[in-house]
């Protein structure tokens, strides 16, 4: 899959979890394209266009980052404390899709900027629903904000 | 008798650190010691600092003071067992001391006190001392075993609910997966296999949606109080108009009639209320009987207790279950009779003794069952100042 026009960046590590929400976003008819990556380290790669992903744009970011928090290499918190971080990726709506809910990791996760925050639901038709929810509110209903290109002139470069 | 203080056996060997200068008068009391038939290993000193070497060497069972001595004063002795921690009888054995100077020193502290030329109230003293002083030693026994019991009890409950929330959070996630891609071979390959393929794949989705269902309810169950959230104050009447909303259809579809009478405000964690009396209706509604439900909720003031009650004329409880039915996943019937899991009471249960509370049942044969518990009575500070009456302490916001 070519990796510029993406809308949907999903990051996850379980194959099973990757599956069915891919699977939902498909019967829901939210969007054709979605990139699929599966630990943190790639994530901020691709977001940042650097490594594999060098020949992306940064000015072309996907609409909508559907963030797992349990992640190898990089884990999904930070992951979104670097996203959030950096004025060039900072408007891109992440969403975190977790199955804890834990109470910690909830106020942590808006701390960090998460747009939103969602417990992935037991039960499959509901899981179906909610991912289809999330993809039309953010795809379609959501009026993400024009990046003028002068904002990125001079932005922070990545840290890391 | 395992611990560190000695208790005296009845008949064993009695170690008493005397104090007294006079050597002819501690012979005369260990004479009459003897007489009355006490096995004794006697020391007698005479000044503080081989009182206390004594103390540390040889640990007597009863200490004897002379009150009137030339080097110490005999109730300093007193004072170096208090400063010790000791709680070793210490009686008198004096010449006269005035009534006042007797009086005086039963108050700081001395077991008893005897006349030098009345030894022969000295044997009752020293047994009646000792019971005294052993019964204390056991009850302190006692208390320590029970605090001991109590702490590992309270560990191991918590061991428990650590692991009921564990096990619970985490069989979740690959039981996500089991019941979801059932679910999707069920649609995507009904009728494509064979009859007994459908059946059989319908009841693996059915096992993992109840599964769920269980392991969603124990995770409930485990997680009240769990967070140690905050208590606050609670109207029980807010509570119940919640439940009459969220319960509504259920209330409508079986032509329930819920009624309740002023409810007062409790401390309780935010949604608790709400939800203990949301179980306790559901399953008023749910065990009803040939007649549509009539269930009404009360509270009464019962000491420092609200005694809340919440009747109905349902199909009632057999005896021999009142205990059992709060319990984790018990059921008094099958699930094709009455769907559920058995987890409403045992949380109503959790929440209502976390808070202070009891909780049972009363059900008459033939007369519907009355849930009765308790909650402590709720003092707003503001309402603690002393010209505001207790009765008006607890408002209904």
């Amino acid at each position: 899959m070519k990796s510029n026009g993406v809308e949907i960046l999903l990051v996850e590590d379980s194959e099973e979890d990757m599956d069915l929400t891919l699977h939902a976003l498909q019967r829901g008819k939210v969007a054709n394209r979605i990139f699929v990556v599966r630990d943190g380290e790639e994530a901020l790669d691709f977001l940042f266009c650097r490594g594999e992903y060098s020949e992306r744009s940064i000015e072309l970011p996907p609409k909508l980052v559907l963030l797992d928090l349990k992640l190898p290499k990089v884990d999904g918190m930070e992951v979104l404390k670097i996203i959030k971080a950096d004025a060039r990726t900072k408007t891109i709506p992440v969403v975190i899709l977790t199955s804890s809910k834990e109470e910690r990791d909830l106020v942590s996760g808006y701390d960090l900027g998460a747009n939103s925050f969602i417990q992935k639901p037991v039960d499959f038709e509901q899981f179906r629903e909610t991912i289809k929810n999330v993809g039309l509110y953010w795809l379609v209903i959501n009026q993400p904000p024009v990046l003028e290109p002068s904002r990125l002139i001079g932005a922070d470069h990545d840290k890391r | 008798m395992i611990n560190a203080e000695r208790v005296i056996p009845p008949f064993g060997e009695l170690r008493i650190l005397h104090v007294e200068d006079n050597a002819m008068d501690a012979e005369l009391v260990a004479q009459s010691l003897r007489k009355a038939g006490f096995l004794l290993s006697v020391s007698v000193v005479q000044t503080e600092f081989e009182f206390e070497k004594q103390l540390r060497e040889n640990p007597p069972d009863l200490v004897l003071v002379d009150y009137n001595l030339p080097q110490w004063q005999g109730m300093e002795a007193l004072e170096v067992l208090r400063r010790q921690g000791s709680d070793i009888p210490l009686i008198l054995v004096s010449g006269a001391l005035g009534d006042m100077t007797a009086v005086e020193c039963i108050k700081r502290g001395v077991t008893d006190y005897v006349l030098k030329d009345g030894l022969a109230r000295l044997p009752e003293a020293i047994r009646r001392a000792l019971r005294e002083r052993s019964i204390v030693l056991l009850r302190r026994q006692a208390e320590r075993d029970l605090a001991v019991k109590a702490e590992e009890l309270a560990r191991s409950n918590a061991d428990l609910e650590r692991f009921a929330y564990i096990a619970s959070h985490d069989l979740q996630e690959p039981l996500r997966m089991v019941a979801a891609y059932t679910q999707l071979i069920a649609e995507r390959y009904r009728g494509q296999l064979d009859d007994k393929a459908d059946k059989y794949i319908a009841y693996a989705c059915e096992g993992a949606v109840r599964m769920q269902t269980l392991i969603q309810d124990l995770l409930a169950y485990s997680r009240v109080g769990r967070l140690g959230a905050k208590l606050v104050p609670v109207s029980c009447e807010a509570a119940m108009d919640e439940v009459l909303i969220i319960l509504g259809p259920a209330i409508r579809e079986s032509g329930s009639i819920v009624t309740y009478s002023p409810l007062p405000t409790v401390l309780a964690e935010a949604s608790q209320m709400t939800q203990i009396f949301q179980n306790f209706i559901a399953n008023a509604i749910k065990f009803h009987g040939e007649l549509p439900p009539i269930i009404s909720v009360g509270a009464e003031r019962a000491g420092d207790d609200w005694l809340f009650s919440v009747s109905d004329n349902g199909i009632g409880i057999p005896p021999e279950s009142v205990e059992t039915i709060f319990i984790v996943f018990q059921r008094l019937h099958t699930r094709t009779e009455y769907p559920g899991n058995g987890i409403g009471l045992a949380i109503c249960k959790k929440v209502i003794e976390r808070n202070g509370g009891k909780i049972w049942v009363e059900s008459p044969p033939g007369e519907g069952s009355t849930f009765k518990f308790t909650l402590p009575v709720y003092v707003p500070e503001a309402e603690m100042k002393p010209d505001k009456t207790a009765s008006r302490a607890v408002p209904v916001s």
